[in-house]
């Protein structure tokens, strides 16, 4: 019979727990979120010999202060009954800091298993270890490993088996804060005691005593330890009158002098230090005048590789759904189920495609991301950054994301995680959406060329995104000067070394975004497709204001030369589709929305448009080519834009564009802004909030523009 | 480690001794922490990196556009932020 284990993997960020985590799971894991948190949730499983062992991977912290969305967590999952082992990853290069967190995971009193990870830099730092030394302070077995590269992971999975396997005889000591301190903490541990609270009974009192003491925020907040609080004042003040000891980082301190003993017992150093290469290199990269410089041509080479690269499978996935719906249409019979039919291959397959096609720029960004993240450089780019973005409200780390937004919302939001301070990350978050993505790309390049003499048009295109950057900046400030309004998390970055990524990490991360974007395509866009699909089908219109078929019929017959037969023919079964179209739901909702929308000069075919550009910002380009009945239309089709300037002023072309640019994005965004955000709410005082300013900026410049007589007739 | 740099610098050696906070270090220089300003926020956070007092801290470097100090603490680099380091008093024993 097998037996079951949970096992808990801790410690520092940076200390490679993550690639020791990989190494044990390989793909045997599950990503989640926390509730309620922004934390990313990891757990996989392993069996090792007769054991099945589920490993839970805890966000990475330096402590157990609750200062810190992750280190609540790490709080809550350590406190939860049920753990067998704490598997503790220490990186061996630091082990004064990595083993401040061992001293605070010690007093839960729970198995551990130290993995001294990166001990072959370590060696070459010169550090000499004495385990057994080290084993008998901790009172927990010590295994040595090399953390990346799995053949690392033996010596670790041997001990770890060995170690589960005398789990009743652990002797994780108690450590002791000296005479003063003790005292006050066995005072408040009796109090908890004499409590005798079931909830907790699986952890020792004295952990709580100690945090408690501390002025701990997660401790503090458990209702049942509300009657012990007057005894923690009173060994508080007693602390400080008696020993002038400062509550508030006393044990830090009493815990980093423990260690020092410790470490000056166990500890060696053979060599002088060292200048390390990682020092070297920050020399050039975090350089006042060159680190800047450096930074752009990186991102230029992130954005390159996303784009250019990924164009080659994006082009065989285009096809292969192009393929796929001729294919279907091909056996199944136009008058079986024509309905069904053209849902099928008009609706979902072009729907879905049309998304999963972008899958390659997801994979290939976040392959990118991920080689930046694992090497230690965005640390960097964001400490290099920060200047600049702190003078618009943001940070260093929301220079990335906004760049990416470029090219396309979803995954720059994804790439907000790396933000730590909930708040900088919430406004990334809301206006990320003005940073005009590729997506409204072929919206412009319809538009300007219609509207536009050549000699404008770079600069008419360089226009709308300066307003987007602008308008985010912008609109940055104002969030943090007031929703958001408030001091801040206080800043504190760690500039690991650099080291080189491994694949398997890579690749990784790169399935983990891949598949949350699949996800999105199988679930929303999906939902989307159909119902855009039914609104611009139903109600079939049956009498229409002539009978095309009839004229059609009758052309056909004519003897007519066949290049004007044709022109003809086309223009007649265009002509009954716009009837259609105007017939359908998204023609009724366009006709009725064209009294709102008429003030900034959208008439009910553009009105449509927008609303069906909500699915997905290019359907904006489809639509109109639909309403105006050019069937199949791209950004270069002609004859659209002809239909555009006959309809249309240069001003009403510019205000379509504005209101584009920074209308509502598409659901896909508003999707996963409520997915990251973790709210409703914020999700649609976004929606509401982008269109009003897209409503009211468009409604300023058509007005405007209208009074002045500015570009309401041709230029050039 | 930190114990005995605590009694090397309120020994007093003789020499004097210079007080400043850790924003107006330059780069390059080497100081102990004196102390953290009582009320200042993060305290805890940062005494869990080893930003209490006694530790040796090394400046690496100022950020390009201000704002972000780099500092080494316990062997490992940290950015903060000027305003925080401003909390932070140094003791630097004079060089001759």
């Amino acid at each position: 019979m097998s037996r079951t284990f949970r096992i808990a993997l801790a410690g520092n960020p940076n200390c490679g727990k993550t690639s020791v985590f990989n190494a044990l799971t390989g793909a045997r894991q599950h990503v989640g979120n926390y509730p309620g948190v922004t934390v990313e949730s990891k757990s996989g499983r392993f069996s090792l010999g007769d054991m099945e062992i589920e490993v839970i991977d805890l966000p990475g912290v330096y402590s157990l202060s609750s200062s810190s969305p992750e280190e609540e967590v790490v709080f809550q999952e350590l406190t939860k009954p049920g753990i067998d082992l704490i598997l503790n990853v220490v990186d061996s290069t630091i082990p004064r800091r990595s083993l401040y967190l061992t001293t605070q995971l010690a007093e839960l009193h729970i198995p551990m298993l130290l993995a001294f990870n990166m001990t072959d830099d370590a060696k070459k730092k010169g550090l000499k270890f004495n385990i057994p030394k080290l084993e008998k302070y901790f009172g927990s077995p010590i295994v040595q490993t090399v953390g990346c590269r799995s053949n690392g992971i033996k010596p670790l999975t041997d001990q770890l088996a060995k170690t589960l396997n005398e789990l009743d005889d652990h002797g994780v000591p108690m450590l002791s804060y000296g005479g003063d301190i003790d005292d006050a903490v066995n005072a408040v541990s009796e109090k908890i005691d004499a409590l005798g609270c079931e909830k907790y009974a699986h952890v020792p009192s004295r952990f709580f005593a100690v945090k408690l003491l501390e002025h701990d925020t997660c401790v503090m907040r458990i209702n049942e330890f509300a009657s012990v609080h007057g005894e923690v004042e009173n060994q508080i003040s007693h602390l400080w009158d008696k020993h002038a000891i400062n509550a508030d980082t006393f044990m830090a301190d009493r815990r980093y002098a423990m260690l020092a003993g410790a470490c000056r017992d166990t500890i060696s150093m053979t060599q002088e230090k060292r200048r390390e290469i990682s020092d070297k290199i920050d020399m050039i990269v975090t350089n006042k005048i060159l680190g800047l410089p450096l930074f752009l041509i990186i991102i230029y080479l992130t954005f390159w590789f996303t784009f250019v690269c990924a164009e080659l499978p994006m082009g065989w996935i285009e096809s292969f759904f192009g393929w796929l719906a001729d294919f279907i249409k091909s056996i199944w019979a136009p008058d079986k189920w024509p309905f069904m039919r053209s849902l099928i291959t008009d609706g979902i397959i072009s729907g879905v495609g049309g998304v999963i096609v972008f899958l390659p720029n997801i994979l290939f960004l976040f392959f990118a991301i991920a080689i930046l993240e694992d090497s230690g450089y965005m640390s960097r780019a964001a400490f290099v950054m920060d200047g600049i973005m702190r003078k618009f409200g943001l940070q260093g780390r929301s220079f990335v994301p906004l760049v990416l937004g470029f090219g396309c919302t979803v995954p720059a939001i994804m790439a907000t995680r790396t933000i730590e301070s909930e708040r900088d990350r919430a406004v990334t978050i809301m206006v990320l959406p003005l940073m005009s993505c590729g997506a409204r790309l072929p919206i412009y390049a319809l538009i300007i060329p219609a509207f536009f003499p050549v000699k404008y048009h770079a600069t008419v295109m360089w226009l709308i995104y300066v307003i987007g950057v602008a308008a985010a900046l912008t609109a940055a400030r104002i969030l943090k000067g007031t929703l958001f309004k408030g001091d801040g998390e206080v800043y504190l970055m760690e500039l690991p070394p650099y080291r080189l990524p491994t694949a398997k990490s890579l690749m990784l991360h790169m399935w983990d975004r891949g598949r949350m974007y699949l996800h999105k395509a199988g679930t929303i866009i999906l939902a989307t497709s159909v119902i855009l699909f039914i609104c611009n089908t139903f109600p079939v219109k049956k009498d229409f204001s002539q009978d095309y078929d009839a004229q059609i019929t009758r052309l056909e017959k004519s003897r007519m030369d066949e290049a004007e037969k044709r022109e003809k023919t086309a223009a007649l079964k265009n002509a009954r589709q716009a009837e259609l179209m105007e017939y359908t739901i998204s023609g009724r909702i366009g006709r009725g929305l064209e009294p709102v929308f008429r003030p900034i000069g959208f008439d009910w075919k553009i009105t449509t448009a927008s609303i069906a550009a909500l699915s997905a910002k290019e359907i904006f380009v489809s639509q109109l080519g639909i309403l105006y009945a050019e069937g199949e239309t791209d950004e270069e089709s002609v004859p659209l834009r002809r239909q555009l300037m006959k309809n249309y002023t240069p001003l009403q072309g510019f205000c379509i564009m504005l209101f584009c640019l920074l209308s509502v994005p598409c659901l896909a965004t508003l999707a996963i802004t409520r997915r990251e955000l973790n709210s409703w709410l914020m999700m649609a005082c976004e929606g509401a909030g982008l269109f009003l300013l897209a409503y009211v900026t468009t409604f300023i410049v058509y007005q405007l523009g209208t009074f002045f007589r500015i570009g309401t007739v041709f230029i050039g | 480690m930190g114990e005995k740099e605590k009694t090397k610098s309120f020994s007093g050696s003789g020499k004097p001794e210079k007080e400043l906070t850790l924003a107006e270090l330059p780069v390059g220089t080497t100081a102990t922490i004196l102390k953290v300003m009582p009320g200042t926020r993060g305290r805890k956070k940062f005494a869990d990196v080893g930003l209490v007092a006694g530790t040796e801290l090394l400046i690496e470097a100022h950020a390009p556009f201000g704002g972000l100090i780099r500092v080494k603490v316990m062997e490992t680099s940290m950015a903060l932020h000027k305003d925080d380091a401003a909390n932070i008093v140094m003791t630097q024993e004079e060089e001759n």
